[in-house]
């Protein structure tokens, strides 16, 4: 499918399903059953309406919570516990603020057995691909959300993961940055290529990134349909096949929005 | 050029002290002239400030701020050496909390003023009773500020310790929850300083041969406003001090937890 070279990991998620106990003692289905095989070095993007439980995927790919069924696994290790070789970038950045922006970027390294000063230069060089060189020793509040976004980025690929799991990266930014992160994103990951899952709200920035889109159903959140993309990039989005694919795709969110509203009634 | 400006920043940050205490001595003196109360109740400004003088140069003053400080500063120590770590503690562990919440919820509203007596019985009048009021005057804001901000810790910063090579329960603390935690343990220390600051001289007032407390209780015994108004006065300066200083602590290195 791709002949890239990559130091991405295959990702396989099979039969997984969360269900969650409310306080009422009510059982709620939030996902599932999901099951994507994702290639090596694969770009996927995950689409659905808010609620659909595609942040809860996230979760447990993450290894932050375990499903109520089925698993997950890469290249055959099923998935138990967070790790280092599954990055994360988080929708509030989720930076530590008590540190400086290049021991953000090097705090994953710390726990790697490497000599600290090769720790630094890791750090520092992946500073330098997000183009923040000259901010190393400033504090996370004197930098802009776009900024901060960056520094995310650079320490999520400074641990050399190989799977990179984004929980909507760039919803909190304005459109110009958001697009100019995009670009970046794909700069870093087409010089990197690893696994990466991908969740968002827009469908213009799926069809700028992914390699396949999958659009999830309403809660409980399963795979309704995907797409596989393979025109080269950077992608025009006002091509006509990519017009064509976002009005797609929107009619099946808005059928599965519609039925969020429509449910209580 | 730039240790200049920010002198005059200084300068214009202490200004509205200046101007409070100037208006302070003003209808202080008014009243003074106009009421012309005997000196052993309301003696004018300038009569303290010489009492102030005299009390300062014959080293009397710094005998007795000395003593109130070293009192309150160990116990302040003593409480944050132990609730820094019972806050961590507590903030992590349900159990934990639940096991100890409820005593501290029993104890903390007698206020420290109310140990004072048990203090005397217990310790006589020796240091270690003062030291105990000032203890359980600071104890509890360190124990609460540093249970909120272990409790309060953002859970996105925890997963990302996590991801990023936190595997361990014991790193996870030591890298992520101690540093989110330290601004408002730096809070609570300061308020601590300053419940702290009034216990002592509660308890000095009622049991002491020194400190600040004991030279206003004395002042009273033998008729002295000035010397009761001049111990007022370096507490009041006092206090003024540590919690400047505590706030430029506060401002360098408790960066607002978000």
């Amino acid at each position: 499918m791709n002949a890239r070279a990559t130091t991405g990991k295959p990702l396989s998620i099979s039969g997984l399903t969360k269900t969650y106990d409310t306080r009422t003692g009510e059982r709620v289905d939030a996902l599932g059953p999901v099951s994507i095989e994702v290639a090596a070095g694969e770009f996927l993007v995950v689409v659905g309406p808010s609620g659909c439980g595609k942040s809860t995927l996230l979760q447990i790919l993450a290894g932050f919570m375990k499903p109520t069924d089925g698993g997950a696994s890469v290249a055959g290790e099923p998935i138990v516990d967070p790790s280092l070789d599954r990055s994360m970038i988080f929708q509030s950045y989720a930076l530590f603020p008590w540190l400086s922006v290049l021991d953000n970027v090097q705090f994953g390294l710390r726990s790697k057995s490497i000599p600290r000063e090769e720790q630094r230069s890791i750090a520092l060089q992946h500073l330098q691909l997000v183009g923040l060189q000259d901010f190393a020793d400033k504090s996370i509040d004197e930098l802009s959300g776009g900024m901060k976004q960056r520094v995310a980025i650079a320490r999520a690929f400074a641990v050399n993961p190989s799977i990179l799991l984004m929980d909507e990266p760039f919803g909190a930014l304005d459109a110009l940055t958001r697009r100019f992160l995009q670009r970046e994103l794909l700069r870093i990951w087409q010089e990197r290529q690893r696994t990466v899952v991908f969740i968002t709200h827009s469908v213009t920035e799926a069809i700028y990134l992914a390699d396949r889109i999958l659009v999830m159903s309403s809660r409980p959140g399963q795979i309704r349909k995907e797409w596989r993309l393979d025109s080269p990039r950077p992608r025009d989005l006002n091509a006509d096949e990519h017009r064509q694919l976002e009005t797609e795709i929107y009619s099946l969110l808005d059928e599965e929005v519609t039925k969020t509203f429509t449910w209580t009634s | 050029m730039t240790s200049s400006r920010q002198w005059l920043t200084g300068a214009a940050r202490a200004l509205p002290f200046f101007y409070a205490a100037i208006v302070i001595v003003l209808v202080w003196e008014v009243v003074v002239l106009l009421t012309k109360p005997d000196p052993s109740i309301l003696p004018p400004p300038l009569e303290v400030a010489w009492t102030f003088g005299h009390l300062a140069s014959d080293g009397e003053l710094a005998v007795h701020t000395a003593y109130s400080v070293a009192r309150v500063f160990s116990a302040w120590l003593l409480s944050a050496v132990i609730a820094i770590p019972l806050g961590l503690l507590m903030g992590n562990s349900r159990s934990l909390e639940r096991i100890i919440n409820p005593f501290v919820e029993l104890l903390r509203p007698i206020s420290p003023l109310a140990w004072i007596p048990m203090a005397i019985l217990w310790f006589g009048i020796g240091e270690s009773g003062k030291v105990f009021v000032v203890f359980i005057g600071t104890f509890f804001p360190i124990l609460l500020s540093t249970i909120a901000g272990a409790k309060g810790v953002d859970p996105v910063l925890l997963h990302a310790g996590q991801v990023f090579g936190c595997t361990t329960r014991l790193s996870l603390f030591r890298r992520v929850v101690v540093p989110a935690a330290l601004p408002n343990i730096v809070v609570g220390l300061r308020v601590a300083f300053g419940t702290g600051w009034a216990a002592i001289i509660a308890a000095e007032l009622v049991a002491a041969h020194s400190g600040l407390g004991y030279l206003i209780a004395n002042g009273m015994d033998i008729l002295r406003a000035d010397q009761v108004l001049v111990g007022m006065i370096a507490i009041g300066v006092l206090g003024f001090l540590f919690d400047t200083f505590f706030r430029y602590l506060q401002a360098h290195y408790g960066r607002a937890a978000r």
